[in-house]
């Protein structure tokens, strides 16, 4: 037994146990400030919903290699462009508006990186910019709410079988993300490309094709996270994922994917991301300051991130 | 500095309001109530230690994190540990509607009696106060109010600062330092930003109706306080004798104080919005600046926890109350710094001002 858990790399598993052990923390020190009570945990669930999906996306991109700065901004876009297309159109029409929009999105990051052979770093970091400005400009800043109940419930308050609807898209994400990431051949050519894009390339593996095919999954993904945030409030505002950029990855990386390329983990990255939520989440009920939330929620992650990346042979 | 964190504070919070609250000439709720000053806000003796025997606790639930925040917190707090009302978390939501959302739900597991809040904007806050209301927490709102929120009902009252009389104590304080009459240039924030569109608004209304003698000779936006010192050039080289300037906060104003000190220029007064140390300086120092408009932030503050008291007691509360505005000069600069901010000013300007 422990033979065989030494065979994995201590970055598959070292998150697992310091989430338990956070986790652990929290729900001592905190057992009469509600932190266990099922209402707090489906929120911590749900409030890390659209950083999930999108660090599901981001664990493809960077396994390949890349990196997506814009989704963030993609995020805003979506959910704006959705809350419009949903004043006069059923739910589906903008269901298909938000995940459109993100789809294009990544398609162009995808074209610029994979055909116009660009850094994705730096193509994303404009599109990033690009992108705030247009949510900016889309509706003047201001906020367009949502009045569709269908839709509303679907990617936000609903619930079936008293399980909310953000939670479900979690689980969704996370497993079909999972079953291709490990499971199918474009999993496995997504790590041939990030690990060794000159071999993956002579084994006949269309490197540029995986690359802008992550980078489109990464974009739609961002926009399913931009529908989530929608339903959630039943509005759209510009500033919705704006925060979330650096949260995903390091969601992604404490999950034990690796910066450049080659390796990443699913569940590693819903652990990660579920780690950020319950320190949100634990750091305000231990009735810390603003300011100590944030230095509290830095150096943990500086730990776990410690824990995580120390290769041997670095 | 300061004045852009009061700014930060009130502008993104407010600049997306759908019902605006200033009217020519006075402050007015978003649903067109009267205004109520903070100091109508009291509790007698026997409704504090009816509150103190309740074993209450509270949130504070911010948009951000600013000089005024500090002071508005600083202020609900004094007030909840007089009402012997224990707060049990404070968040800060970084401006991310989203977040805001999350903080909500977070804080209700720990079930407080009373939220004090800055809902980021009318549409997204509406669905993320809603689990609060549900839950029966007292809540008490700074300057923005929820989509379809009732007063008296979902939520106790709104406390806000007075943003007519800002601008409106500018005007003032520029007319007295240039003896009602001259020349003035009006620099606004060019941008469609709630807050600072009602106070520049009021300052040129109140020179215009107030003060028949003085003349707006010059208009100039600003979208980048940055620029401020450029702006201030080219304002100056048209218009060499200027008797005045206004300039819509204290970080712009530091830079039309560059460009003045370049010009060698003593004799142009300035005033502004919000306190900042450079601005404060100058003024003891018997520079430019004439005058500084500030709100009342820690009164705010005292005046949104007594509020929560009235909501849990379940005394009657007036809808919209709003805290006072004061103008500080050289001569009050001491005072003036406590009144608004309850702290001692910057030392640099006590110093100056012996």
């Amino acid at each position: 037994m422990i033979a065989a858990i030494r065979q994995i790399p201590p970055s598959q598993y070292v998150i697992h146990i310091g989430f338990l052990l956070i986790f652990a923390v929290f729900a001592v020190v905190l057992r009469n400030d509600g932190f266990l009570s099922t209402a707090n945990l489906f929120n911590i669930v749900q409030q890390t919903a659209p950083i999930t999906v999108m660090a599901v996306g981001m664990v493809f991109v960077m396994t390949a290699g890349e990196i997506d700065l814009s989704i963030g901004s993609i995020v805003a876009v979506s959910a704006l462009f959705a809350a419009i297309v949903l004043r006069d159109l059923p739910w589906f029409a903008g269901v298909a508006a938000g995940l459109g929009v993100g789809a294009a999105i990544g398609a162009l990051n995808g074209a610029l990186v994979a055909y116009g052979r660009l850094p994705s770093f730096l193509v994303t970091l404009a599109t990033m910019g690009v992108f705030a400005g247009v949510s900016r400009r889309m509706t003047g800043l201001q906020s367009v709410p949502i009045e569709n109940d269908t839709y509303n419930a679907l990617f936000g308050s609903g619930s079936v079988l008293a399980i909310p609807s953000l939670i479900l898209w979690t689980i969704a994400a996370v497993a079909i993300g999972y079953f291709i990431f490990r499971e199918t051949r474009w999993g496995a050519h997504i790590h041939a490309t990030g690990d060794n894009a000159r071999a993956a390339r002579a084994t006949g593996i269309r490197v540029l094709r995986v690359r802008f095919a992550v980078m489109v999954l990464s974009g739609t993904l961002a926009g399913l996270a931009g529908l989530l945030y929608a339903g959630r409030l039943h509005g759209a505002r510009y500033t919705l994922g704006e925060a979330d950029l650096l949260t995903v990855i390091a969601a992604v990386i404490v999950g034990g994917t690796r910066l450049n390329g080659g390796a990443g983990s699913i569940l590693g990255a819903l652990i990660g991301s579920l780690l950020m939520g319950v320190l949100n989440n634990g750091l305000i009920l231990a009735g810390f300051q603003p300011s100590d939330q944030m230095i509290a929620r830095g150096l943990i992650i500086l730990i776990a991130v410690a824990m995580t990346l120390r290769e041997p042979n670095r | 500095m300061l004045m852009k964190s009061t700014l930060a504070a009130l502008v993104t919070a407010a600049a997306f309001m759908m019902a605006p609250y200033a009217l020519a000439g006075e402050t007015v709720g978003p649903g067109g109530e009267k205004a109520t000053p903070t100091s109508a806000i009291t509790l007698t003796d026997a409704e504090v230690s009816k509150l103190k025997a309740g074993k209450f606790t509270a949130a504070l639930l911010w948009h951000t994190s600013s000089d005024f925040v500090n002071a508005v917190t600083a202020g609900a707090k004094a007030e909840f540990a007089r009402l012997g009302i224990d707060v049990v978390a404070q968040t800060d939501a970084g401006f991310d509607s989203a977040k805001q959302k999350s903080d909500v739900e977070t804080i209700l597991a720990k079930k407080p009696s009373a939220i004090l809040a800055l809902p980021l904007d009318p549409v997204t806050s509406a669905e993320a106060f809603k689990p609060a209301v549900a839950s029966g927490v007292k809540i008490v709102l700074l300057s923005n109010k929820p989509k379809d929120f009732v007063q008296g009902k979902d939520y106790v009252a709104i406390v806000t600062d007075d943003l007519f009389q800002m601008g409106k104590h500018a005007a003032d304080a520029l007319a007295a330092a240039i003896g009602k009459k001259g020349k003035v240039a009006y620099i606004f924030h060019d941008a469609a930003y709630y807050v600072t569109n009602q106070r520049d608004k009021a300052f040129k209304s109140t020179i215009e109706t107030d003060y028949p003698d003085i003349k707006i000779v010059a208009e100039q936006g600003i979208a980048d306080p940055a620029r401020a010192e450029d702006i201030g050039n080219a304002i100056l080289l048209k218009n060499p004798d200027l008797d005045g300037i206004y300039v819509t906060w204290a970080e712009p104003a530091e830079g039309v104080l560059a460009a003045l000190r370049s010009a060698k220029n003593t004799k142009t007064k300035v005033v502004t919005l919000d306190l900042s140390e450079p601005v404060g300086l100058d003024m003891v120092k018997g520079g430019n600046v004439a005058g500084i408009a500030a709100d009342q932030a820690y009164e705010l503050g005292r005046a949104m926890a007594t509020t929560a008291g009235y909501g849990l007691l379940g005394k009657a509360a007036p809808a919209f109350i709003v805290a006072p505005v004061l103008t500080v000069t050289k001569e009050n600069v001491a005072k003036g710094w406590q009144d608004s901010l309850h702290r001692d000013a910057p030392k640099s300007v006590l110093d100056a001002a012996k």
